[in-house]
């Protein structure tokens, strides 16, 4: 049983410190293997988990949801109002989407969702974060100079677009609603859901192209 | 605690690495990483627990290492102070108990219904009302505790306004040390200006989530 103390447990990292292999993999397989013997994992289950977070749990997810609520606007209606209840409609509830929320970009505000404290991500609908959203460079400025941040990005916004920065310092997690490009207001659900990029639903994207991405 | 996890305004870091190629996993002991971990924790273990024990790693690994090398070094720690097993067994590799029974493998689509059965709730319900309301004028306290806290400290001793009320949500900084106490929890919004010296009157805010014992009416 742990005793949550700190103490002890920043003596057990310094012990790591000095002792695990420097190389990570080398880290991962000696934690695997491990628990493999202890017979608390499976290493055939932890393949799958690695194919279920290499395709199928992942970005397409969230592009789906927002190409339903571009071409649906009583769906919308229910992202915007209760987000967890609408993706569970789409069977893409899961880990850390228990409490999502959506914010929508408009011609006048912009979303960019962080996590300044860990790396705090809606993993049912997004899959695996990128690097650069786990990285200080990202953690550490978003908040303080989120536009420097989107220009980096290639996002220009004018002067008087507000920028909303969500830092994700609870167990919320944040879906940034992009907008619909103007010239794709005919197109397909399925069409749409390939224009949307996991940066615009980051806040990292903003003006989408009505060609496909891929 | 002030740890350097607590990146938030930090300066000096950058730029970003807009180019990377989007793939969920650069390397696959990254991919092991993040399976070992959805698959593998103690019973005893917080959510709250496991990120302060990540934010106990060495300052200077914690932001040189690469990302799932700290989710390692994290699982690693907490195993061994919860006593699934020992320093010398993850050292030597060896169990000293192996197991009679080890858990069965899963299957695909067993994984996909466990993604799904992984929605942990966090909300709470209380009796005790809400302390603010959408439009009221805070103030941060000025915390400086040991153990773990959400109330990231570039937003500590600021002005802010109540944007939103979550409900009552299991507080993070008791959670971390075991204890399961629910309280209320808001969307409170920060105009940039009050939290940069540089921010002027640029129209950016920050929306940050907090719960009441981070809170004080603001002074008028």
């Amino acid at each position: 049983m742990t005793d949550f103390d700190s103490d002890a447990v920043g003596k057990i990292h310094r012990h790591l410190h000095s002792q695990l292999p420097s190389e990570s993999a080398l880290r991962v397989k000696a934690l695997e293997s491990l628990l493999v013997e202890k017979g608390l994992v499976n290493s055939a289950t932890i393949d799958a988990w690695v194919e279920a977070y290499s395709e199928e749990v992942g970005p397409k997810r969230g592009a789906q949801v927002v190409a339903k609520a571009w071409t649906d606007p009583e769906f919308k209606s229910r992202l915007m109002q209760d987000a967890v209840s609408a993706i569970d409609e789409l069977g893409y509830l899961g880990k850390a989407t228990a409490h999502l929320k959506v914010v929508e970009n408009t011609a006048t505000i912009h979303n960019l969702v962080v996590c300044t404290l860990c790396s705090c991500y809606p993993f049912s609908i997004l899959g695996i974060a990128p690097n650069w959203y786990k990285t200080a460079a990202y953690r550490s400025r978003a908040v303080r100079d989120p536009r420097g941040v989107l220009q980096e990005f290639e996002v220009e916004l004018d002067d008087d677009i507000e920028v909303r920065v969500w830092d994700s310092t609870a167990e919320l997690r944040y879906l940034v609603l992009p907008q619909q490009p103007e010239a794709t207001r005919d197109f397909s659900e399925a069409a749409l859901a390939k224009l949307v990029t996991r940066n615009s639903m980051i806040g990292t994207d903003r003006v989408l192209s009505p060609e496909p991405k891929d | 605690m002030d740890g350097v996890h607590d990146l938030g305004g930090k300066q000096g870091f950058g730029p970003i690495d807009v180019n990377e190629v989007e793939i969920p996993f650069h390397a696959d002991w990254e991919g092991r990483m993040w399976a070992i971990a959805q698959c593998a924790r103690s019973p005893d273990w917080t959510i709250d627990w496991w990120r302060h024990v990540r934010e106990l790693i060495d300052p200077v690994d914690y932001l040189s290492r690469p990302y799932f090398d700290s989710w390692a070094q994290t699982h690693i720690a907490a195993f061994i102070d919860s006593g699934e097993f020992t320093l010398d067994e993850i050292l030597s590799g060896q169990s000293v108990n192996p197991a009679v029974d080890p858990v069965a493998s899963q299957e695909y689509d067993d994984i996909i219904a466990a993604v799904g059965a992984q929605a942990d709730r966090f909300d709470r319900e209380i009796e005790a009302q809400p302390a603010y309301q959408v439009g009221d004028k805070i103030f941060t306290r000025q915390l400086l505790p040991g153990h773990h806290t959400r109330l990231p400290a570039y937003a500590r001793g600021k002005s802010g306004v109540i944007h939103a009320q979550h409900g009552a949500y299991v507080f993070a900084d008791t959670s971390a040390q075991g204890n399961e106490i629910a309280q209320h929890l808001y969307s409170v919004v920060f105009e940039a200006g009050d939290l940069w010296i540089e921010a002027g009157n640029r129209k950016d805010r920050v929306f940050i989530d907090l719960w009441e014992s981070y809170l004080d009416p603001a002074r008028n």
